[in-house]
């Protein structure tokens, strides 16, 4: 499994230093080597069921019996397989929690015997830069434990890979990073500092590998508490700095480094309608923020996003803000994010489709975007702009004809290939399930039209019902639609 | 550049798959493929040409530089021949002159040289018309005619010249003439499609293609693999020069709109269009075009133009050429100024329409389709360079531009008609020189303008205007993109713009 990673050593004066500080701890009790069979969704033939693969990486034993690893480790799972240290047993194990926009996941043993003699590990603070770390895992897929050492050399936001949507706080280490022991834990003084999750191929960079650090693991478990994974919150507003001389002046602000100024804001996000753009943002939950969008937290600046990053869904943060140069303040409840996901990569869901005379109708995903390299000039723009031009009021699915099967009720077709869907017979389309209910009703044309083109296309009843059982056939269709749970709502 | 003329074709095909807009009429179909009808090739040779009926063209171009509005890229040498022709000119490709600094026209065998000016130039057709500024320069010279006429099949002589001047000609075969992409991107017309086996020679833009003694055709590109030329063709030379006779120059007609092939069955049963007929669905019409000043409507189904029925896919019967895309007809069978009837269906009813043509200039569009021969307009306030959207803009992202050019951009350009219904330019921020008035804000570019000190942006005009009124001591400049507000000093931006003009070796502020 390419997607597993791991660290490896790069000797150094200070880690010699640091490791004499280090008490042993027996990691072999407590270290887990995970065996993944993955089926990935197939969004180009979405009947297919996917392809299989196997990968392997590492997790660990936390309290309350349960294994903590990353979410692409057992992302997508057909079949999950636990090993412990010296012990030949295959243990069946089983996803309970996983969050993608993290990359963290449970996973549950439910032989009790499992457990038995594993100890579970702790989580300690963020780590120290410059100080030592160890790290635990099965690079490039070994059967033994492997140990490697790196110091911390940068704690700062960074993209999380899995999602590819998602930034949270990351710790740089030295190390180098190998596929095969994603999930693995990094301990510092007997305790757990971090999850090893990211690095670079080799041609990129090198002595550049990241953890996930304890604050986020943290959130993650408290999010978790209740039975249910909620995702992250967002405050969903644009921020910019204020440190331009004429733009403090402008807005009649002191000289003072202080405030930020709100350019957009989303409707249906957490501050629609309670924070307005060309707001100046001054303090939240008592930070002052500076005008360079950070906020002093633990001594070291940091960017104002940490405040929500450390919430969960529900939990509340006071703002204090100028708007028209009068001081205010908002309470504001924080929910997650949605229309972003469209942006994000997709697990552990079945592609939705709808096909209906050859044609196949699919929802703008990433998957769906890179399942067919789609370069149509209009599609991107919805794909970039689907969360700044909010056009997720009017389509929180943006439904495309992503393929058509070729046969003679569709013959004349082909140029309506990757148009967005929206309307049949006269219908407006905002989600697949309504492109599912206008081919459901009886009549004796449907007509399509989509953004952009004043053509319609035109399918015939009587021609459709003619081809049908002749297209599933040539094509191996297995179900004509897959309606599934919708993401984005 | 010299090599320009010798590029791959499929790098142009690539280009012209953006056969979108409507400079007349963009046909959605695929181009008609004529049949080669069995006749004998006509035994050709070069030797008539010793009179003196083509020349050298030697120009010094130097084209804008859109990155750096205020200044001029390094000058190119192109050098052509031009086909001498009545009246004392010079027909070349307009590729050849465009943006030129200094013409001069040079006798093959003599080598006795005169300065030339651009007497009329056709950027979309891709023809020019030079004037010697010595007239008695053409006095011994004898002119090509441009009356003749050829058909597929027919064999034709491409002209060339040694380096020591001796024109040589080569065979050329026309296999066929369809509606093609020319040198703009959506500007088609009929072209010629030759195969002949062209060796590379002293020059490189502008070959004549001949008949005996005439002028049928002037090379626009060669694809050294495949042999085959591609040439525009003699109904676009002499509509050129037909229209070149008035006192001004007015165009190739437009007729504005898209349209759809309506081959479809089940799209025909649909729209109660009868077996029998063709015709053609108009997707869009443009504001303020012919089409739309005749009343043509979105949804109409046209069954004839000029009398000419239409067929499902667009194609009407030349007379000449067989089936031929109705843009030939459009463009270059009419001329600017006339009336032509059409006969359309509208909601199964047959109604007819006389059409005015006329030529649509490329400032009428909110992205110009193409700014060349004169400077491109920006504005410099306290070192955010404003300029207006035009596809040379964002041509200078080089031949990829669809895909390296900022997609937004390349977004507002493809889809103006449905986005910018109004007539407007589009504004935007192509670049900040940092200086003291900037500190603190971003890199920032490609960010559309839309208000200045609370005034609407449809134009530099507006923005200089605006930029009269600061609001209490400032200016507030919004884009349509985050930061979304932008605000200057206006007093410091005044003081400082003499600065700031040196630092950066500015000529000018503003040019519009």
């Amino acid at each position: 499994m390419t997607r597993c990673i791991i660290l490896a050593v790069i000797a150094g004066l200070t880690i010699t230093n640091a490791i004499a500080d280090i008490p042993k701890v027996d990691v072999h009790k407590s270290i887990v080597r995970i065996t993944t069979t993955a089926q990935d969704p197939d969004y180009h033939v979405p009947w297919n069921s996917g392809s299989i693969s196997t990968g392997i990486g590492a997790g660990f034993v936390i309290d309350g019996n349960r294994i903590l690893t990353n979410a692409h480790v057992v992302s997508n799972a057909r079949f999950i397989s636990v090993q412990r240290e010296n012990d030949p047993r295959q243990y069946s194990g089983e996803v309970q929690f996983v969050a993608h926009d993290c990359d963290l996941a449970i996973v549950k043993v439910s032989d009790s015997a499992f457990f038995k003699a594993m100890l579970p590990l702790h989580l300690g603070p963020l780590p120290a830069i410059q100080s030592g770390v160890d790290v635990y895992g099965y690079p490039i897929g070994g059967e033994r434990l492997s140990v490697t050492q790196g110091i911390v050399s940068r704690i700062d936001f960074e993209s999380y890979s899995h999602s590819s949507a998602d930034s949270h706080l990351a710790v740089q280490i030295d190390a180098a990073i190998n596929p095969g022991n994603s999930g693995g834990p990094v301990l510092q003084n007997g305790k757990v500092v971090g999850i090893a999750f990211q690095g670079y191929s080799g041609d990129v960079a090198q002595g550049v590998g990241f953890m996930i650090p304890t604050p986020v693991i943290q959130r993650f478990l408290a999010d978790i508490a209740d039975g249910h994974y909620h995702r992250y919150v967002d405050l969903s507003i644009t921020p910019e700095s204020l440190t331009n001389s004429a733009a403090r002046r402008a807005l009649g602000l002191p000289d003072d480094d202080t405030g930020v100024l709100v350019s957009s804001v989303e409707s249906d996000g957490s501050c629609g309608g309670k924070i307005e753009p060309g707001d100046v943002l001054l303090s939240i939950d008592g930070h002052r923020i500076i005008s360079d969008q950070t906020v002093e937290l633990d001594g070291d600046n940091v960017d104002l996003a940490e405040i929500v990053e450390r919430k969960l869904k529900g939990d509340k943060v006071k703002i204090d803000l100028l708007r028209n140069h009068q001081p205010m303040t908002v309470e504001i409840e924080l929910q997650p994010n949605n229309p972003y996901l469209i942006q994000s990569n997709i697990f552990d869901e079945d592609p939705r489709f709808v096909m209906f005379g050859g044609l196949v109708f699919q929802p703008l995903s990433k998957n769906l975007m890179e399942a067919y390299q789609i370069d149509d000039l209009q599609l991107r723009y919805y794909y970039n702009n689907f969360v700044n031009e909010e056009i997720f009021e009017q389509h929180p699915e943006v439904v495309i004809l992503s393929n058509i099967l070729p046969d003679p009720v569709n013959a004349y077709l082909a140029g309506f290939r990757y148009q967005i869907v929206d309307e049949i017979n006269g219908q407006k389309i905002r989600t697949l399930s309504d492109v599912a209910d206008a081919f459901k009703k009886t009549a004796d044309f449907y007509v399509i039209k989509f953004i952009g083109a004043n053509r319609p296309a035109v399918l015939q009843r009587s021609a459709v019902e003619e081809a049908r059982q002749r297209i599933i056939d040539n094509y191996g269709v297995r179900v004509e639609q897959d309606l599934g749970q919708q993401t984005l709502k | 550049m010299k090599f320009l003329l010798f590029c791959p074709v499929w790098a142009l095909l690539a280009t012209s798959t953006l056969a979108q807009q409507t400079p007349g009429v963009s046909p959605k179909a695929t181009p008609t493929v004529v049949p080669q009808p069995a006749s004998a090739p006509k035994e050709k040779v070069a030797a008539e040409l010793k009179g003196g009926s083509v020349l050298r063209v030697n120009s010094t171009d130097q084209s804008y530089d859109f990155f750096r509005p205020w200044s001029k890229k390094a000058p190119v040498n192109r050098r052509g021949l031009g086909a001498v022709i009545d009246g004392g000119e010079v027909l070349v490709t307009a590729e050849l002159v465009w943006d030129s600094n200094f013409i001069e026209l040079e006798k093959p065998e003599t080598g006795e040289r005169s300065s030339a000016k651009v007497a009329v130039i056709d950027y979309e057709t891709n023809l020019a018309l030079l004037k010697p500024t010595d007239a008695g320069f053409m006095k011994d010279l004898q002119p090509l005619d441009t009356n003749g006429q050829v058909k597929v099949g027919d064999h034709l002589s491409v002209v060339q010249l040694e380096a020591n001047g001796t024109p040589v000609s080569t065979d050329a075969l026309v296999t066929s003439a369809e509606v093609g992409h020319y040198v703009l991107d959506d500007f088609s017309y009929l072209l010629f499609k030759m195969s002949c086996p062209l060796q590379y020679r002293d020059n490189s833009f502008t070959l004549p293609i001949v008949d005996d003694h005439h002028l049928i055709s002037l090379l626009l590109r060669y694809d050294p693999r495949s042999q085959t030329i591609e040439a525009i063709s003699t109904p676009v030379i002499q509509h050129f020069l037909k229209e070149t006779e008035h006192e001004s120059y007015a165009g190739f007609p437009s007729f504005g709109i898209e349209f759809a092939p309506t081959r479809d069955p089940q799209f025909r049963h649909f729209e109660k269009l009868s077996d029998a007929e063709g015709g053609i669905y108009v997707e869009d019409v443009a504001p303020n075009s012919p089409a739309a000043r005749a009343d043509i409507k979105t949804g109409d189904v046209l069954l004839s133009i000029g009398n000419r029925d239409i067929d499902a896919d667009g194609d009407y019967s030349d007379p000449l050429y067989g089936r031929l895309s109705i843009t030939h007809l459009i463009t270059t069978l009419f001329y600017c100024g006339e009336k032509v009837p059409v006969t359309l269906l509208r909601h199964g009813e047959r109604k007819d329409v006389s059409v005015e043509l006329f030529h649509r200039p490329p400032q009428d569009y909110v992205i110009d389709p193409y700014v060349i021969g004169h400077a491109p307009r920006y504005l410099i306030l306290g070192g955010l360079v404003f300029e207006e959207l035009s596809r040379q803009y964002l041509r200078e992202w080089g031949p990829a531009w669809e895909k390296e050019a900022p997609q937004r951009f390349v977004y507002f350009d493809r889809y103006q008609g449905d986005l910018f219904p109004e007539p407007r330019k589009i504004v935007f921020l192509s670049q900040i020189l940092p200086n003291p008035d900037t500190i603190g804000y971003p890199s920032l570019n490609y960010m559309m303008v839309e208000r200045v000190n609370g005034e609407p942006i449809y134009r530099l005009e507006d923005l200089a205007k605006a930029i009269e009124k600061p609001i209490n001591g400032f200016h507030k400049i919004e884009f349509d993109l985050d930061p979304k507000v932008l605000y200057l000093d206006a007093a410091k931006v005044q003081a400082d713009a003499a600065l700031l003009q040196k630092t950066y070796s500015l000529p000018l502020l503003h040019r519009f």
